[in-house]
């Protein structure tokens, strides 16, 4: 078995390596063969000359500057998503009459994409940072509630029965039993609103900024650099990336419990 | 003797969506301190619901259920039950698991210490504390289970079908290890099981319970055929060898078949 994982680990890293690897050369061969414009599409060196600038300070603004202005924005809506989000899932769980009186009206505000709600936070909270706080903080709560909501909706009405047996109280039941029997699906929805997060940040950014990874794409889109263009969008991903394994090792190390973590 | 339980005239019906099921009509039964009770009986009969009332889970709507003279309004851990899925919090380890009903009862630390160490050594999982559950089998997951019920010290212990999702050789060795452990405290214990060979081996009486609305078919008193040296402290597999064994074996069988197979 342990001879079968390892092939299929194998199998599965050179399928993606052949797949990204494909993608690269094609990219390469179609701009040095000059088979389309590179404004539609910079050839490689060009991006590389691109990325030197940003780091160098495009438009004499340093490179960690566009990367603090982008992670701190995020990480406050996020943090805020996940104060208000988190408990609130979960006591609209717990308690009908909190679904009753919260979830109209998260019904209603559900389906408004977070970028709709761009003019309006400008509106409301000006183009700094209250107004991109605030759009991260729309974007990343509803993954948040639902899944904090459905994580104590789910838990195994026996392991309720067996605490209450033991001699559980009601809050007893609620933060021994329930969030910890739910923490998996709670720790799924902190992640997916990560990744929501950080959409969210960069389209925040094309709409309105004068720094981070959004400014970036929207200023090299204005001076037709499609090289800059490039870069930003290559940060954002391999940023994006970045933090989605960083969570995952955090999420496995709070959940040791987990049967698909077994190392023995 | 304050740990009888006694069954007054309790009915019990449950709103479904194909209209009212009647579970238990006008059961009407007296269980002896210390006493080894068994209920057998046709699936969908009402036993479950009948320990799930004696744990009190819920209330039957009409008639009492007395637990050494008062009635029973709550769950709680003296009428601990243990469920046939073992229902451990599978985020706690063996020790935590064990820990939990004698903390929420306010049990000070050092003495659960104590407990908890004489427990394990009683169930035979010395050197498994830091265990999770899903690194133990089956049976010892049933183990911990039951440890986690009887460190309570319950008068009652209400065991839901304990064994009927381990494999045979488990099964046989934990009702062999099931009367070894309840011999150390002696508490009631009501056991529900499909098996009639485990009802046989282990109750004191065994009750034949009749199809939907469940009531009393037939009550057996094994300890009558065994006398004052029951043979569940015996070996299983030479136990149901004997003849009285098979005996009333095979009568309890018919009773219970006589009631899968009328159908009205």
């Amino acid at each position: 078995m342990n001879g079968a994982g390892r092939n299929n680990s194998l199998a599965r890293a050179m399928l993606g390596t052949i797949s990204v690897g494909s993608v690269l050369i094609a990219w390469w061969l179609a701009t040095s063969l000059e088979l389309v414009k590179p404004l539609i599409l910079p050839p490689p060196a060009d991006v590389w000359v691109g990325f030197l600038d940003i780091w160098h300070g495009y438009l004499n603004v340093p490179f960690w500057n566009h990367f603090l202005a982008s992670i701190s924005v995020m990480l406050g809506g996020y943090a805020m998503a996940i104060a208000i989000g988190v408990p609130l899932g979960i006591f609209m769980a717990w308690n009908r009459a909190v679904d009753w009186v919260v979830g109209p009206l998260l019904q209603i505000l559900r389906p408004i994409p977070p970028p709709a709600w761009i003019p309006l936070a400008i509106l409301w909270f000006g183009i700094g940072y209250a107004g991109k706080i605030f759009i991260v903080f729309i974007a990343a709560a509803v993954p948040c509630i639902l899944n904090s909501y459905l994580a104590i909706k789910q838990t195994p009405p026996e392991l309720l029965s067996s605490a209450r047996s033991l001699g559980a109280k009601p809050h007893t039941l609620l933060f021994e039993v329930a969030i910890p029997s739910g923490l998996p699906t709670i720790m799924t929805g902190l992640r997916i609103a990560l990744g929501i997060a950080w959409a969210s940040i960069v389209a925040a950014e094309l709409v309105v900024s004068l720094a981070g990874f959004g400014f970036l794409i929207m200023n090299g889109y204005r001076n037709l650099e499609s090289n800059i263009v490039f870069v930003g969008m290559a940060a954002v991903a391999l940023l994006g990336l970045l933090m989605n394994l960083v969570f995952l090792r955090i999420e496995r190390a709070l959940l040791p419990w987990r049967e698909d973590q077994d190392n023995g | 003797m304050q740990n009888d339980l006694s069954y007054e005239n309790v009915t019990m019906r449950f709103e479904g969506r194909s209209g009212a099921v009647q579970a238990l009509e006008r059961f009407d039964f007296q269980v002896s301190s210390s006493e080894f009770l068994v209920i057998v009986g046709p699936s969908g009969c009402g036993k479950s619901t009948l320990l799930h009332l004696t744990a009190g889970l819920y209330k039957p709507p009409t008639g009492r259920i007395l637990l050494g003279g008062s009635e029973i309004r709550e769950p709680g851990p003296d009428k601990a039950i243990v469920f046939q899925n073992f229902s451990l919090f599978p985020w706690k380890t063996v020790h935590d698991n064990i820990e939990f009903g004698l903390r929420i009862n306010g049990i000070p630390a050092a003495e659960r210490e104590e407990q908890i160490k004489r427990v394990i050594r009683l169930i035979g999982l010395d050197g498994f504390e830091n265990h999770y559950p899903r690194q133990l089998s089956g049976g010892m997951q049933q183990r911990v289970a039951i440890a986690r019920s009887f460190v309570l010290k319950p008068r009652t212990l209400l065991m839901d079908e304990p064994f009927a999702a381990l494999d045979a050789q488990n099964r046989q060795i934990m009702q062999e290890e099931l009367v070894r452990i309840w011999q150390t405290q002696r508490p009631t214990v009501l056991f529900i099981t499909h098996s009639v060979e485990e009802a046989v081996f282990l109750a004191d009486r065994v009750i034949v319970m009749t199809r939907r609305p469940g009531r009393v078919k037939e009550v057996i008193d094994i300890t009558q055929i065994t006398g004052e040296n029951h043979w569940r402290s015996d070996p299983f597999d030479e136990v149901i060898r004997r003849a009285e064994f098979q005996d009333v074996r095979s009568r309890i069988w018919g009773l219970v078949k006589s009631e899968i197979s009328v159908r009205n």
